[in-house]
């Protein structure tokens, strides 16, 4: 049995963004991750990782 | 004017008998993908074949992994709808039709009022049934590949046989389009309800690894909900022929009808009427007996009945063309809308999935979204551990035996703060 897909995040702090898509892209099938901004909380650009298993640009 | 009538007959009554024995899988799977591929045209996953048996809270297992299904769906155009499960229990239309003539839940839960609007009542009556719109579609048709007409209606064939054509292009009008449909909001309570009260059925479909082309996949189940239908009661097919009439006429064989003759207007609509004869007997049971009795007595022959799916009308017709109007005794579904829930470890389901985003390769968020929590002491502990060569498989096969088998990023950073603790404590302490 495979691990469950990675969930997207919310609230991610700008400084930390590149490792939690490091992590999610640590499971192979995740082929594309969108990365928006949410807001600026306290000085701090936060953001929402989502991690899609399909490739929207191909459909696959 | 007998003459005329025959030859009219031969040329309708043949295709029944031709269609059948020419048909072959391979061009009825053809009607079924060109069919299907116009539906999708409208954003609507089509229905093949045509029934009026799918309503909004019908459960199906989909047993076919989502590439697998992906490919099925390109190819052939639409997705067998098999493995009904279950009705659920829907409610939300009192919600959604606020104000709308006698629709609401119970009793009044659409579409029994519009298709039995009361006890005794033999025919349907749609006329408050929310309406729907579809453009005209195109298609060429040729006699030479089998009659592999591209539209599931019977008016293709016929209208081919009285051209004496060949080949032709036509149109297709799909009129009298309705559509109803439940907040998914409630398919999603009553599913969440039916699969509670069935988590042992939905367990056997769970997650599971399995081996295919020598690569290890994991085989994913899903549960189909349909939120709204798409529903048609008549259709319009006209044919142009792409060449002109009397190529290849001989001695003893019939000539092309003349179906509409202006300089004979009396004879063009005996014509009209006596062909509508002709269609209306074979689309009847009834017909198929008495009404073949007489026909081949003109003939000289029996000829097989027409199979036509509801009643065929001949509403217009030239030299180069003829238009029907098909009518079904009450709508039939072409197509849905639906949501699909994955089925997960323990028969639980996932967030749903609008069946056409995934269908169409549109992008879906693996799962529901998690609140960052920040990268405490052992995540950062994880982090630097898993780099190294090996590790990350470790912490994998740790993960999967822990039950929920989260991923690696929810561990490192969503709210899993003890299960951290003992990734440290069992796996980076451990083996040191």
């Amino acid at each position: 049995m495979a691990l469950q897909p990675p969930s997207p995040q919310t609230n991610v702090p700008r400084d930390d963004t590149g490792n939690v898509v490091d992590a999610m892209l640590l499971d192979t099938r995740v082929k594309w991750i969108a990365v928006v901004f949410e807001a600026t909380v306290g000085g701090v650009d936060r953001f929402t990782v989502t991690p899609y298993v399909d490739d929207p640009t191909t459909g696959g | 004017m007998v003459q005329q009538v025959g030859a009219v007959l031969v040329v309708v009554m043949a295709l029944g008998g031709c269609a059948t024995e020419k048909t072959s899988g391979e061009q009825l799977a053809r009607v079924a993908k060109d069919w299907s591929l116009s539906i999708r045209a409208s954003q609507v996953i089509p229905v093949y074949p045509l029934t009026e048996d799918v309503q909004p809270g019908d459960v199906f297992l989909v047993q076919t992994p989502v590439e697998e299904q992906v490919k099925i769906y390109l190819d052939k155009g639409f997705l067998p709808l098999e493995n009904l499960l279950t009705r659920l229990p829907v409610t939300g239309y009192a919600e959604l039709y606020r104000g709308w003539p006698k629709v609401g839940d119970g009793e009044a839960a659409p579409p029994r009022q519009w298709q039995f609007p009361s006890p005794d009542a033999t025919e349907p009556d749609f006329s408050r049934a929310p309406l729907a719109a579809f453009p005209t579609y195109n298609f060429s048709v040729s006699r030479s590949t089998g009659l592999s007409v591209a539209i599931p209606v019977q008016s293709v064939p016929v209208g081919l046989n009285l051209l004496d054509s060949a080949s032709a292009n036509g149109t297709i009008t799909l009129k009298d389009a309705y559509t109803y449909a439940v907040p998914a909001r409630r398919t999603y309570d009553a599913i969440l309800n039916w699969s509670r009260a069935n988590i042992d059925y939905l367990e056997q479909f769970e997650p599971a690894g399995a081996t295919q082309d020598g690569k290890s996949i994991t085989k994913e189940f899903y549960l189909r909900v349909i939120n709204r239908v798409y529903l048609v009661k008549t259709v319009d097919v006209s044919l142009f022929s792409n060449r002109g009439f009397g190529a290849a006429g001989s001695a003893g064989v019939p000539q092309p009808v003349q179906l509409l003759n202006i300089a004979n207007a009396s004879d063009a609509a005996k014509q009209f009427d006596a062909i509508n004869q002709i269609l209306a007997k074979a689309a009847s049971p009834a017909g198929a007996s008495a009404g073949d009795a007489s026909a081949a007595s003109i003939v000289g022959e029996a000829p097989a009945p027409v199979a036509v799916g509801g009643s065929v009308k001949l509403a217009m017709a030239t030299s180069r063309s003829v238009s029907f109007v098909e009518t079904f005794h009450r709508p039939l579904v072409i197509g849905y809308l639906a949501s699909d829930y994955a089925i997960l470890k323990g028969g639980r389901l996932a967030t749903p999935v609008p069946t056409l985003n995934m269908l169409e390769g549109r992008p879906i968020p693996t799962t529901r979204a998690i609140t960052y929590q920040g990268c405490d002491a052992n995540c950062l502990q994880i982090r630097g551990w898993r780099k190294v060569a090996g590790n990350q498989a470790k912490l994998e096969d740790w993960l999967k035996a822990q039950g929920e088998a989260i991923s690696i990023s929810d561990l490192e950073t969503g709210d899993h703060a003890d299960l951290r603790r003992r990734v440290v404590k069992e796996l980076i302490e451990g083996s040191n």
